[in-house]
C-alpha cells in the first residue's frame, strides 16, 4: 500500500502544468480519489505527479446559454450547488451525492473522473445524457470534445499526454424539462452495476445513457436488447442488461415527474 | 451494588479511541526497527523450486529477504505457526514464501515485487466434497506434522462425538470425521409426519477487522524476546512462538496492544513470522499486513456443506436429524469447527434422536480460523430453514413449533443435562413483539422471518488482580485482551464487588511477564470466567479493606459495610472511614496494615449458554433482486446484563455481520485458486447505510455461576441472523435459498429475472 517512487510539483497555472506533463509518464493530480489508491496498489505508477489542485478550475454557473461546470469542482460541491437544483438539471446533483462517501465527496472531482474514465463511474451517464462538451486545454490550444466521444474504452480517453480538462459544458435545457440518475451498485464497491441517467422534454422526448454495462458509458440510441452488454463473475450480462432495464424505466420516470416540477421551476 | 450493575456507563477504552489517542500495535515506537513486507504464494498449490532474491536484495534500504530455511524454526509441524513461511510446498495462493525487511517500509514493498519465486505447479484442490472422495489428489503432498498446538482449546470445546466403527472409506483430505448419535435416527425420521431435508452452502467469510494483522517482535539485550502484538491471547501467543521456535517460556514476553477488532481471528498468526525475521537478524521488526495481505494471508471462517434432514409429528414434536456437515478446512490440519457446527445443529431444541457427522476436509484455500461464533451461523441457516419448511408442512405456526421445542433446564440437550437456558424467554420475547404480528399483513415482497441460535460459551481457568492506590481509586491488572467492552465490564464488576463508584476503577492490560493467567479473549467465556476471578480479586482486597477499618474504628468487620468509596458501620453511617484514609495508612513506611490488595481466581465448569430469537423484516425488489432489510428485532439470554449499552452493541453488531452473512459476504476464488475477492472493492460488508434499526430486546436469566448473573454474550446475537434474513425472503418471495450470500443477482436469477418465478430456479 505504498506507491511506487514518484516526484511531485504543484502547478501554478494550466501552461505550468501543461508544461510539467512533458515529462514522460506525468500524470494530473485533481482529487486523487481513483489515481492515489491505483498508484497505492501499484497499478499506476506514475514518474511525476502535477498537482493542479491551486488553479481554481472549479465552480457551477449559467454562462453563455450553457451551465459550466469547471474541472476541479467536486461531488460535494456539485451536490450542494444552488443551481442545480432545477429540475432540469437535478440528474447532476443526484448523481453527485451518491458518489463514494462524503471524504470521497469533499476531494473526488467531475473533471479527474472523465479522465479517470473508469466504466462504471456515475456521472459520465449523466453527461451524457444531458449532451455535455467537454473544454481541454494543451499546448496546441483548446478544444471541445462531445462528452460520447471522450472515452474509447475503459480506463482511456482521446486526450493527449498533455491535455488537461479545464470545465464541461451543459446546454441550458427548455423549461419543462427534468432529468434523474438512478443506478443499481456493487455492494461492495459502490460502482454502478448499471446506472441510467434521462433528460426528458416537456413533449416528452428523451435521451438516456447508461453507465457500467459496457466498455464505456453510452447514449442508448435503439433497443437495449440490441446493446453489447458487459458481464462479470458477480453480475452476468443477463443481470446486468435486466439490471439496465430497470434503471432506464425509473430514470426515465423520475426525469418525466421532474419534468412537470420544472415547468413550474422559478429561479 | 444497585445503582453499579446493570446501568448504562460509557466503554472505558471510548474516550481514548474517538480522540485518536489509542496507540495500536503499529503505532508504538522502537529504537532501530525495521519494516517487513510479506511475498505470497501465487500458486495455490505447488512446490517452491526457487526463490531468486537478487534484484530485491539490490534495492537502497533492504536489510535481507528470508526463506523457510532463514527462520530458526524448531519444529517440523505444518501449521502456520510452526510453518510461518512455506519450505518446500505451497498449499494455498496468499502463503507467505518469503520477507523482505527493510529500512523503511517503502523499500520493503519496492523490493517485495522483485522476488520472484520459481513454482512447480501442482493440482490445487479446490472443491471440498469431491476432496474427500477415495483417491482424489491431496491438498498437501508432504506429510502433515501432528504437533498442532494448543490454538483448539481457544475456542468453545467440543468434543470428539463417538467412536465411529464403521469408518467410511474416504480420502485423506478428511482430517477429521467426528460422528455424533443418539436413538434411531433413521427410524425416527421414518415415523414422523412430515421431514424436511435440504443442502445448504455457505462460503468462506473474512473477519474484516478494522485493524489489518500486525506484529513487532525484538530481543531486550539480556535476550529476552518482546513481542508486541495485536492478539485475542498474550498467553497462548506466548505458547505457541515457544513451540515454533524452541524458547523456554520466560525468554518470552508478549504484549497485548490494544485491539482493532479481530472476531476470532487473531490468534499468533503474524506473530512468528515477526519473530522468526527478529531473530534471524538480531534487529526489531515490525509486520503490518495490508488490507489485501490480510485478505489473502489470513484465516477466515471455513465454507461448509451442510446435509440435513429433519422430522416432526403432526402436534408438531419435533422427532430427529441427521446429516452431514462438510467443513472446509483450507490448509488448517490443527483444527476444524466440525466438532462444533455438529453439535450446534440441534438448536435450541429437544430432539428425541440423532444421527449427524462432521466432517474437517483439506483443501488448497486459505488457513481455516475462527470467526464470532465459528461453525454456528451455517449451522443455523441449515437448521431453522428446515424448521420452517415443516412448520409450513404442518400448517404450524414458525414460532410456535420453535416454542414447543425449545429446551428448557433439567432438559436431555446434545451435550447432555440443559443447564440454566433462555430459550423460551427469547421465544416468547420476540412472539410477543408487534413486528410478528405484522406478518399477515405486508405489502407484496415483503416478508418477515424467524429463527433461532444459540452459543455454549466456554470455559477457561484465570485469574485477576485488584489493588487500591492511595488516592482511594482501583486498579485491576488482567491479562485478558479487551476485546469490545471486556474492561468495561471488569471494572463494574469490580466496582460493584468492592464498594466504589466504577469510575473510580480503571483495568490496565498485563503482559504474559507480568500479569495473571487469562485464556485468549474469544469463544464468549472472558466475562464468565475473568470477570468471575475478577470479581473474587475485588472480594479478596474487600476483606484486607475491612480489616483495617475494623481495626481503624474498632468495629467487627461483619458489621461494616462499603458504600461508594466510604467505609461505615450498618446502621451507624458517621461512624465511617474512606477507602482513601484507609489506603494511604497501609501503602507507607511503617504502616500496619496489609496493602488493600486481592487475587482471585476462577475455574468454571458448569456452562451458561446464550440463546438468541431474531426477527427479520425485508422487501425484496424483483427488478433488481436487492433485498433491503426494513426492520429487524433481537431478544437475547444475556444472563445479566452487566453494562446494557455494551450488551445492546454486541447485539447490534452481532446482527450486522448476520446480515453481511445472508446478503453480502463471499470470499471466491478463480478456478486456480486464486482469490478474486481480496478487498473491500469486492468484498462486501455490510455498511451503515446497509443496516435498518437493530430493536434489541435483552431478556434476563441469569447465569447461577457467571459474576452477578453475567454471561458470554459476544457469538449467540449472530447465530441466527442469516437464517432469518433466508425465512423472511422465502417469506417475501416463495423462494427458498439454500446457499448464502443472497446477493442481489442471485436473487434476480431465483425469480426467474424480472420478477417471474422461475420453477427451475426455485430451491424448494
Amino acid at each position: 500500500m505504498i506507491p511506487a517512487t514518484f516526484d511531485y510539483v504543484r502547478a501554478s497555472s494550466v501552461e505550468d502544468a501543461l508544461e510539467a506533463l512533458a515529462v514522460p509518464d506525468a500524470r494530473l493530480l485533481a482529487g486523487g480519489q481513483s489515481l492515489l489508491p491505483a498508484m497505492k496498489l501499484r497499478i499506476a505508477r506514475p514518474s511525476l505527479l502535477v498537482d493542479i489542485g491551486g488553479l481554481g478550475l472549479s465552480g457551477v454557473e449559467e454562462r453563455d446559454a450553457a451551465l459550466v461546470i469547471g474541472a476541479l469542482t467536486t461531488w460535494d460541491e456539485l451536490d450542494r450547488a444552488e443551481v442545480l437544483r432545477r429540475p432540469a438539471y437535478r440528474a447532476v446533483s443526484e448523481c453527485a451525492a451518491r458518489i463514494g462517501d462524503l471524504q470521497v465527496r469533499n476531494l473526488g472531482t467531475i473533471g479527474g473522473s472523465l479522465a479517470h474514465a473508469d466504466p462504471a463511474a456515475d456521472m459520465p451517464a449523466v453527461l451524457l445524457a444531458l449532451a455535455a462538451t467537454v473544454r481541454a486545454r494543451s499546448t496546441e490550444g483548446e478544444r471541445e470534445v462531445p462528452a460520447g466521444e471522450l472515452a474509447t474504452g475503459p480506463f482511456t480517453t482521446t486526450l493527449g499526454p498533455a491535455e488537461l480538462i479545464t470545465e464541461v459544458a451543459l446546454p441550458i435545457p427548455p423549461p419543462g424539462s427534468g432529468s434523474a440518475y438512478v443506478a443499481v451498485e456493487h455492494p461492495a464497491s459502490g460502482f454502478a452495476l448499471a446506472g441510467a441517467a434521462a433528460l426528458v422534454g416537456e413533449d416528452g422526448s428523451s435521451r438516456v445513457a447508461l453507465t457500467g454495462v459496457g466498455a464505456t458509458p453510452f447514449v442508448l440510441d435503439g433497443k437495449l436488447d440490441a446493446a453489447e452488454i458487459y458481464g462479470d463473475r458477480f453480475a452476468p450480462e443477463e443481470y446486468r442488461r435486466g439490471l439496465a432495464r430497470t434503471v432506464l424505466a425509473r430514470a426515465v420516470a423520475l426525469a418525466t415527474k421532474r419534468a412537470e416540477e420544472d415547468s413550474r421551476w422559478k429561479t | 451494588m444497585e445503582d453499579v450493575i446493570g446501568v448504562r456507563r460509557p466503554r472505558v477504552d471510548a474516550p481514548d479511541k474517538v480522540a485518536g489517542v489509542t496507540r495500536y500495535a503499529a503505532d508504538g515506537h522502537v529504537h532501530g526497527l525495521l519494516h517487513a513486507r510479506l511475498v505470497l504464494s501465487t500458486e495455490a498449490h505447488g512446490l517452491i523450486r526457487a526463490i531468486d532474491t537478487d534484484a530485491a536484495l539490490e534495492v537502497p534500504g533492504v536489510v535481507a529477504v528470508l526463506a523457510a530455511a532463514d527462520l530458526p524454526t524448531a519444529t517440523q509441524g505444518t501449521d502456520r505457526t510452526a510453518e510461518p513461511l512455506a519450505r518446500e510446498e505451497v498449499v494455498f495462493a496468499g502463503q507467505p514464501v518469503a520477507i523482505v525487511v527493510a529500512e523503511s517500509e517503502a523499500a520493503a514493498e519496492d523490493a517485495a515485487e522483485l522476488v520472484f519465486v520459481d513454482y512447480e505447479p501442482l493440482e490445487p484442490v479446490l472443491d471440498v466434497e469431491s476432496a474427500m472422495t477415495q483417491g482424489a489428489p491431496l491438498a498437501r503432498r508432504v506429510e502433515a506434522g501432528t504437533d498442532s498446538g494448543d490454538l483448539e482449546s481457544i475456542h468453545a470445546g467440543a468434543d470428539h462425538g463417538q467412536a465411529d466403527e464403521a469408518a467410511e472409506e474416504l480420502s485423506g483430505n478428511v482430517l477429521d470425521r467426528i460422528h455424533r448419535t443418539r436413538g434411531d435416527a433413521a427410524a425416527a425420521l421414518a415415523a414422523s409426519d412430515a421431514v424436511a431435508s435440504g443442502t445448504f452452502r455457505t462460503p468462506w467469510i473474512y473477519q474484516a477487522y478494522i485493524e489489518p494483522q500486525v506484529a513487532t517482535a525484538w530481543l531486550e539485550p539480556s535476550g529476552t524476546l518482546v513481542v508486541s502484538t495485536a492478539t485475542q491471547g498474550s498467553f497462548v501467543t506466548r505458547s505457541e512462538l515457544a513451540r515454533a521456535y524452541g524458547l523456554p517460556l520466560e525468554r518470552i514476553r508478549v504484549v497485548a496492544e490494544p485491539l482493532g477488532g479481530a472476531f476470532g481471528g487473531k490468534f499468533a498468526l503474524v506473530e512468528p513470522l515477526a519473530v522468526g525475521a527478529a531473530l534471524a537478524l538480531r534487529r526489531p521488526v515490525r509486520l503490518v499486513l495490508t488490507r489485501t495481505e490480510d485478505f489473502a494471508a489470513t484465516n477466515p471462517e471455513s465454507a461448509q456443506v451442510t446435509e440435513l434432514t429433519v422430522g416432526a409429528r403432526k402436534d408438531g414434536t419435533l422427532t430427529a436429524f441427521s446429516g452431514r456437515m462438510i467443513v472446509d478446512r483450507g490448509t488448517n490440519a490443527g483444527w476444524g469447527v466440525e466438532g462444533i457446527t455438529s453439535l450446534l445443529v440441534a438448536g435450541p431444541y429437544r430432539w428425541e434422536a440423532f444421527d449427524v457427522t462432521g466432517y474437517g476436509v483439506q483443501t488448497n484455500r486459505f488457513t481455516f480460523g475462527a470467526y464470532r461464533g465459528p461453525g454456528a451461523p451455517t449451522a443455523a441457516f441449515a437448521m431453522e430453514s428446515l424448521l420452517d419448511e415443516l412448520a409450513a408442512e404442518l400448517g404450524i405456526d414458525p414460532l410456535e413449533l420453535r416454542l414447543k421445542n425449545a429446551l428448557v433446564e433439567g432438559d436431555q440437550g446434545v451435550t447432555g443435562r440443559v443447564p440454566t437456558f433462555g430459550a423460551v424467554e427469547v421465544l416468547e420475547a420476540v412472539s410477543a413483539h408487534p413486528l410478528w404480528a405484522r406478518r399477515d399483513s405486508l405489502p407484496e415482497d415483503e416478508g418477515i422471518g424467524v429463527a433461532a441460535g444459540y452459543w455454549p460459551g466456554g470455559n477457561e481457568p484465570a485469574a485477576a488482580v485488584c489493588r487500591i492506590d492511595t488516592d482511594g481509586t482501583m486498579t485491576v491488572v488482567s491479562s485478558a485482551v479487551d476485546m469490545t467492552g471486556v474492561d468495561t465490564g471488569f471494572a463494574t464488576i469490580a466496582a460493584a464487588a468492592f464498594g466504589l463508584p466504577p469510575e473510580q476503577v480503571r483495568v490496565v492490560a498485563a503482559d504474559t511477564s507480568t500479569g495473571p493467567y487469562a485464556g485468549g479473549s474469544g469463544g464468549s467465556k472472558v466475562t464468565y470466567t475473568v470477570g468471575r476471578a475478577v470479581q473474587r480479586a475485588a472480594e479478596a482486597a474487600r476483606e484486607k479493606l475491612l480489616a483495617a477499618a475494623s481495626e481503624e474504628l474498632e468495629i467487627g468487620p461483619g458489621d461494616l459495610e462499603v458504600v461508594d468509596g466510604v467505609v461505615r458501620a450498618v446502621g451507624a453511617p458517621d461512624r465511617s472511614i474512606t477507602v482513601q484514609e484507609l489506603a494511604q495508612k497501609t501503602l507507607r513506611f511503617g504502616g500496619r496494615y496489609e496493602p488493600i490488595e486481592g487475587h482471585g481466581g476462577s475455574a468454571q465448569v458448569s456452562q451458561a449458554p446464550s440463546v438468541a430469537a431474531h426477527l427479520a423484516h425485508v422487501r425484496v425488489d424483483r427488478e433488481t433482486g436487492e433485498v433491503e432489510v426494513l426492520d429487524y428485532v433481537i431478544a437475547q439470554d444475556v444472563g445479566r446484563a452487566l453494562n446494557p449499552a455494551l450488551v445492546e452493541g454486541q447485539m447490534r453488531g452481532g446482527v450486522a455481520q448476520a446480515i453481511g452473512w445472508a446478503l453480502y459476504e463471499e470470499l471466491v476464488h478463480d478456478e486456480d485458486g486464486r482469490l478474486l475477492t481480496g478487498s473491500f472493492l469486492d468484498y462486501a460488508i455490510p455498511t451503515a447505510d446497509r443496516l435498518p434499526r437493530i430493536e434489541t430486546v435483552m431478556v434476563e436469566v441469569p447465569a447461577p455461576d457467571g459474576p452477578f448473573g453475567a454471561k458470554g454474550i459476544g457469538e449467540a446475537p449472530v447465530v441466527p441472523g442469516p437464517a432469518a434474513i433466508a425465512n423472511a425472503v422465502h417469506a417475501a418471495t416463495g423462494v427458498r435459498f439454500r446457499e448464502l450470500p443472497m446477493t442481489a443477482p442471485r436473487v434476480w436469477a431465483a425469480l426467474g429475472g424480472r420478477g417471474e418465478p422461475n420453477s427451475d430456479a426455485l430451491m424448494l
